[in-house]
């Protein structure tokens, strides 16, 4: 209750708008998600109320960019702060979503929300006055890729929204970065819809600091022959969520997924997927990648939902996780749910440590134990780096992540 | 194209093993309370320490709530309802197997159970149980010979209390769940076995599980202890009548495997699994566990699951001594509005222990089977290894197939692999059979059988050859 309580009498937020009000009713049947619930039963409860301790922050401060600054031809949105955008040219438009059709678009998605599945857009909407809500509609083709990025400010909670229409035909390179300051919270909830023909590469790319907090969700729903291909990468968060709700909703659409979490020192990062294909024909790759060492706990959770209208649907997931520490852990629990009978639905799951093997084969080729195991983990994490759009070419994830580790 | 009228003609096989066997029983009042548990004991004339661990667990039991985790679609049951203490009346000792009321050997002798003498030919031991009670075990003598108990465990409560004493409980603890708690109060019978130091026993054991009556529940506990460097391979089954209310089973069983000892548990379970409209059949809410205590010790597990309305099942390892190994092989079936969520515990705690999970699941009809099953390495299981894999089988587009691995690591010198898929009988090749002349039921029995394969090669022959019937009869032609 007491978030709910902080929230109201919150004197950043000027006034509360009708989502806000409709979503604090509902928080307060639920103020805190059940634990003992699948999706949040192996959640570090201290650091979930670490998560929520912080006060509520509705202003941002001065963004300064801890990435290579972009070049003429992408287009950079930091939300919060310079969040008008209109550009209309030949080929394409980006329009910020009226206000009527966010409002609408948000409620009806609240209305399929389930108070403990969903607590995390709940609350994420709860705290979020339009000041840092960003709605985007794209179409056209040839359109520059987009950076948007989230942050939150050193000793409070921040909360960002980000609702994108992606029309017919439509196709766009999309990087999303969350950034956590030293000692924050951020809440991240992000919704899109894919028309029909459209097609997306977004990458996800959440980056903390010291003792930063992240709660991140993402809502997908997929028209026919659309396709979404997902590169995620998250670390150095003390307590980190990623949750990622995909629904193919006429089915013959094709899904891509590729997410990377790393743990240190006594770090907490869980990632949880619903894919739910409610057509037919429906396409899935998922792989999901864990590392973890010192004290920490990395977490994946992925279910596919395959009900009887989706025939002919082709689902794959994977996950693979490396666990470098004696005091680390992994928990990892792929699910199928399938009613459907003409379907190639597969999953599989590994957990062990770098590959002894090819560690000796280096040393014995002259490589020292540390740079052995740098090639070693450098292939492990290019897989999903080179996946993710935008970041590849500017800036070098994958040194970043190798000289973190 | 695969005709549907066929497919429902040959689903609707009759169970063959529906009879009621018309005798007189004794029977104590329907409800639980601890008078009822009193009186339980009282009539099998326990010593205090198992009226003790009865009460203690009954106790327990009130303070649980019945799990709901599962999501198993079930009628609430009525625990009040059921009558907790059936048993056919017969003379009170019995000294050979004439003195059986013959009712009863006629019984096992359509259920095809080797009770009666020419039937000892076979080579394995049968302990058999009727409702509440064990009624017969056969080759005890030529076993006692070689220094292996097998008998049903109330006369191992009066004839080695020692062992129960020691034992009892310690796999699967009073208060481990809702069931178990339930069934250490009221355990009627089961069978008990112990194999001395060094002795590889000479025959399969067996037990036979019939419930009788309606009205009674089933709650036997079995209880296998294998010394140092002993094996045994034990066998079990299960029938009951057809009767349109659920009947409750909740058993327990605990092995325990002590240093180089191996136990082989196999069973086949078909017990009434209700009608097509999903009326009657059991409601089996089993707890069965083995703990591999001492060093390079292995339990295996095989299961064949084709009846109960209700299956929830998960025979699991402990794996505790060094380099101690577990296994698991399963071939879950469900048809109409079967429901089935089963699968395996391994819990790795000693050092380069080894388990292997092999899961067949095959769902046709209105029916749900789920594999549930938990893999963790704790901090201390250096050098160990697990391998899963789990596939199902969908036939017909009404049925559901689930698959929930749960797995945990925390020792980074270990390494756990996991694998699961989902397919259904191709048209392809069945047209490829049915062109080679071979009838289309018998092509859908071979695919089947081929499916089921890695598990039925670890089943013992008799239960093998049985398992294979089994899934034909109950299989044939149901491809939509």
């Amino acid at each position: 209750m007491e978030i709910i309580e902080k929230i109201k009498t919150n004197k950043s937020i000027d006034n509360l708008t009708e989502i806000q009000k409709f979503c604090l009713d509902k928080l307060e049947s639920t103020p805190l998600p059940n634990p003992k619930s699948e999706q949040w039963r192996l959640a570090n409860k201290s650091k979930l109320s670490n998560f929520l301790d912080y006060s509520v922050n509705e202003k941002n401060p001065k963004f300064d960019t801890p990435f290579p600054n972009t070049s003429q031809s992408n287009i950079r949105l930091v939300i919060g702060d310079n969040c008008l955008i209109n550009v209309i040219e030949e080929n394409y438009s980006i329009k910020q979503l009226s206000e009527d059709k966010l409002v609408k678009y948000i409620k009806e998605q609240i209305s399929c929300f389930n108070q403990n599945e969903n607590w995390s857009e709940l609350l994420n909407l709860s705290l979020n006055s339009r000041k840092n809500t960003l709605g985007l509609k794209i179409n056209g083709s040839e359109i520059p890729p987009i950076e948007i990025f989230s942050h939150a400010s050193s000793n409070s909670l921040n909360a960002k929204t980000l609702v994108i229409f992606l029309e017919k035909n439509c196709d766009i390179d999309l990087l999303q970065v969350n950034l956590g300051k030293d000692n924050s919270s951020l809440s991240q909830s992000t919704f899109f819809c894919l028309e029909e023909n459209s097609s997306v590469n977004h990458g996800v790319v959440s980056y903390g600091e010291n003792k930063s907090n992240l709660l991140n969700s993402l809502n997908v729903i997929q028209q026919k022959n659309s396709e979404y291909n997902l590169g995620s990468l998250h670390f150095k968060f003390n307590y980190a969520r990623f949750e990622i709700r995909i629904k193919q909703s006429e089915g013959n659409a094709k899904t891509n997924i590729k997410g990377m979490q790393i743990t240190k020192k006594d770090e907490q990062i869980s990632t949880y997927t619903k894919i739910d294909f409610n057509g037919p024909n429906g396409f899935l790759d998922q792989i999901n990648k864990s590392l973890a060492d010192d004290k920490s706990h990395a977490i994946f959770e992925g279910s596919i939902i395959v009900p009887k209208i989706a025939q002919k649907t082709d689902a794959s997931q994977l996950s693979r996780n490396l666990l470098l520490s004696n005091l680390a852990q992994i928990d990892t629990k792929p699910q199928l749910e399938i009613i459907a009978d003409d379907v190639k639905c597969k999953h599989g799951a590994t957990i062990s440590q770098l590959n002894e093997e090819e560690l000796f084969y280096m040393r014995t080729r002259g490589i020292t134990l540390p740079e052995a195991s740098k090639l070693q983990l450098s292939s492990y994490f290019q897989e999903i780096t080179s996946f993710i759009p935008v970041s590849k070419d500017r800036w070098d994830l994958l040194d970043k992540l190798l000289n973190e580790n | 194209m695969v005709n549907e009228n066929l497919v429902k003609d040959v689903v609707k096989e009759p169970y063959k093993y529906g009879f009621v066997t018309d005798i007189e029983t004794e029977k104590i009042s329907k409800g639980l309370n601890e008078d009822i548990v009193r009186l339980i004991s009282q009539k099998k004339e326990e010593p205090k320490y198992l009226l003790d661990f009865r009460l203690k667990a009954f106790k327990k039991w009130q303070k649980m709530k019945e799990p709901d985790w599962a999501g198993l679609g079930y009628k609430k049951i009525d625990y009040q309802d059921i009558i907790y203490y059936s048993a056919p009346k017969q003379k009170e000792k019995i000294s050979s197997l004439d003195e059986v009321d013959p009712k009863l050997l006629e019984t096992f002798d359509k259920l095809g159970i080797p009770l009666t003498e020419q039937k000892k030919l076979t080579n394995v031991a049968v302990d058999a149980v009727f409702d509440s009670v064990s009624i017969a075990t056969t080759f005890r003598e030529e076993l006692a010979e070689h220094g292996v108990i097998f008998c049903s465990i109330s006369e191992a409560v009066k004839n080695h209390s020692d062992l129960i004493e020691k034992y009892l409980g310690t796999v699967v603890p009073a208060s481990d769940n809702y069931f178990a708690a339930l069934n250490s109060a009221v355990f009627s019978d089961g069978s008990f076995v112990f194999i001395p130091k060094g002795v590889t026993c000479p025959m399969d054991l067996s037990s036979y599980f019939r419930i009788n009556s309606g009205d009674s529940g089933q709650f036997e506990r079995t209880l296998i202890i294998a010394e140092e460097s002993s094996s045994v391979s034990y066998l079990e089954g299960c029938t009951a009548p057809m009767f349109d209310t659920n009947t409750l089973h909740a058993a327990v069983v605990e092995l325990i495997a002590l240093d180089d000892a191996s136990i082989k548990y196999s069973t086949v379970q078909n017990w009434y699994a209700g009608d097509e409209e999903g009326i009657g059949g059991i409601f089996n809410f089993v707890t069965k566990r083995g703990k591999c205590l001492g060093k390079r010790s292995k339990i295996s597990w095989s299961q064949v699951e084709t009846g109960s309305a209700i299956t929830w099942k998960y025979p699991s390892c402990l794996l505790l001594g060094e380099e101690s190994v577990g296994e698991f092989y399963s071939v879950a079936l469900t048809n109409n509005l079967q429901q089935a969520d089963t699968g395996t515990k391994m819990i790795h705690i000693g050092p380069k222990t080894k388990s292997t999970i092999v899961s067949k699941g095959i769902s046709a009809g209105n029916s749900i089977n789920s594999y549930r099953g938990l893999v963790k390495m704790g901090t201390k299981a250096t050098g160990a290894r697990n391998y899963s894999q789990c596939d199902s089988m969908l036939i017909g587009d009404q049925a559901s197939a689930n698959t929930f691995p749960y797995i945990k690591s925390q020792q980074p010198n270990s390494e756990i692999e996991h694998e699961a898929s989902t397919c259904r009988i191709s048209e392809d090749q069945l047209f490829y059979l049915q062109s080679r002349g071979i009838e289309f039921e018998e092509a859908v029995s071979m695919m089947v059988s081929g499916f089921c394969r890695d598990v039925f090669n670890q089943l013992p022959m008799e239960f093998a050859a049985e398992a294979d019937k089994l899934l034909a009869l109950k299989l044939e032609g149901s491809v939509g």
